[in-house]
């Protein structure tokens, strides 16, 4: 089921590519600030800069909880008619929304990792730059568990939203 | 309960009330019937006389206030939801007005959708579903998307979802209604077909008169049978 989870994200393409970006830059600042606040360099900032990152993933993540089970009443109720369990539509929405958030991951690791292979490159050149990096490896995996337990409440209102859709929607007539 | 093995459904005593704007409409009054096994029952009744409340009470979609609904042999009227979604994955399949195939799926993965709950292996459920298509002449359709094919096209595939998994029961809701009179003839023989080389019992809910497709007639009209022939 999560494999059919992952190929109903990747055919869902406007929407996958919209959040899957949200998700990247989210994942990406988030990790960033933390770098910052880690170094001591923004002060009293760090703890709400962070914590608005992470009410934003919270956001981020109960609205596509909702559009996935609200656009697509129609698709769960007929899955109900055709003999899923509640249990089996909230496998396939949680594993929408766990699988866009780690695809955000792995970008921001291969951008990361491809940033700081060019930095390690230019600095041994004669030329004369001051290129660091930009964040370490912790910030991101960090900030990744936490978006992924911050999704625990996006699964916890997809739960509650599917036990509300009534299979009998699927045989109404379109627009009814 | 049934003495009767042949019996695949029986409404006893089945009522059932919708409150609608603050008047109460009875859509099922002291409901009595009995399906056999194999038989093509076909519904008929005009709009609003509660032929797709009965389709929905037999089918464990939606509970009668009162009454039983004995479905192969177990009363399902007031079975649990996830006990009820077991039945309707074992035993039914069903066919819907609008066809209602996910447009981002195949059409062989729309098939296939029925089985991805279960424990069936990848390539069994994909064998199964080129046997299903088969059954409903689509094979050569099996990776086009709904919005690619025609709305007779479209129903074919939502049959084949209805027989992948080999239910005993295949429940209709005016599944010929949206679509033109020539491939509401093909639906209707190959529904016929189904029945007819699988025993799978035929339940069709129609406004329009399609009786001569079907082994027995039900008449509908404010929520009681009128006639059975």
């Amino acid at each position: 089921m999560w494999r059919k989870a992952i190929l109903l994200s990747l055919r869902e393409k406007k929407v996958f590519i919209v959040f899957t970006l949200i998700y990247t830059t989210l994942i990406f600042l988030t990790s960033f600030f933390i770098n910052l606040g880690f170094q001591g360099d923004l002060g009293d900032l760090a703890i709400p800069l962070i914590l608005i990152f992470f009410g934003t993933s919270l956001f981020l993540s109960l609205l596509y909880a909702w559009i996935l089970v609200s656009r697509k009443r129609r698709v769960w109720a007929t899955f109900k008619c055709i003999g899923y369990t509640n249990k089996n539509i909230l496998v396939l929405v949680s594993g929408m929304i766990f699988f866009t958030t780690l695809v955000g991951f792995f970008i921001v690791i291969e951008v990361l990792f491809h940033y700081a292979a060019a930095i390690a490159y230019l600095n041994q050149t004669d030329l004369d730059l001051t290129l660091t990096i930009l964040v370490d490896l912790g910030p991101v995996i960090f900030t990744s568990v936490i978006f992924i337990v911050v999704q625990l409440f996006a699964f916890y209102l997809a739960y509650r939203k599917v036990l509300k859709v009534r299979p009998i929607i699927a045989l109404k007539k379109v627009g009814e | 309960m049934s003495a009767d093995k042949d019996i695949m459904i029986e409404a006893i005593d089945v009522n059932k009330e919708y409150r609608r704007a603050g008047a109460i409409i009875r859509a099922l009054a002291d409901v009595n019937l009995r399906i056999k096994s194999g038989e093509f029952v076909v519904v008929q009744g005009p709009t609003g006389c509660g032929k797709s409340t009965l389709l929905n009470v037999l089918s464990g979609l939606d509970l009668p206030d009162s009454g039983r609904i004995i479905f192969d042999g177990e009363n399902i009227a007031r079975a649990t939801e996830d006990r009820l979604s077991k039945l309707r994955r074992q035993k039914i399949g069903f066919v819907f007005q609008d066809f209602n195939l996910v447009n981002t799926l195949t059409a062989i993965e729309n098939v296939e959708a029925v089985l991805w709950p279960t424990v069936l292996r990848q390539k069994e459920i994909e064998n199964r579903a080129i046997s299903a298509l088969r059954d409903v002449d689509l094979l050569d359709r099996k990776d086009h998307y709904p919005a690619q094919m025609s709305g007779g096209e479209k129903q074919r595939c939502g049959i084949a979802r209805a027989i992948i998994h080999r239910p005993r029961v295949i429940l209709a809701d005016e599944a010929t209604g949206n679509l033109d009179p020539e491939s509401e003839k093909q639906t209707m023989a190959l529904i016929k077909k189904i029945n007819q080389d699988t025993d799978t019992t035929i339940i069709f809910v129609t406004h329009r008169d399609l009786s001569r497709y079907g082994t027995k007639t039900i008449r509908m009209d404010k929520g009681r049978i009128t006639k059975i022939q």
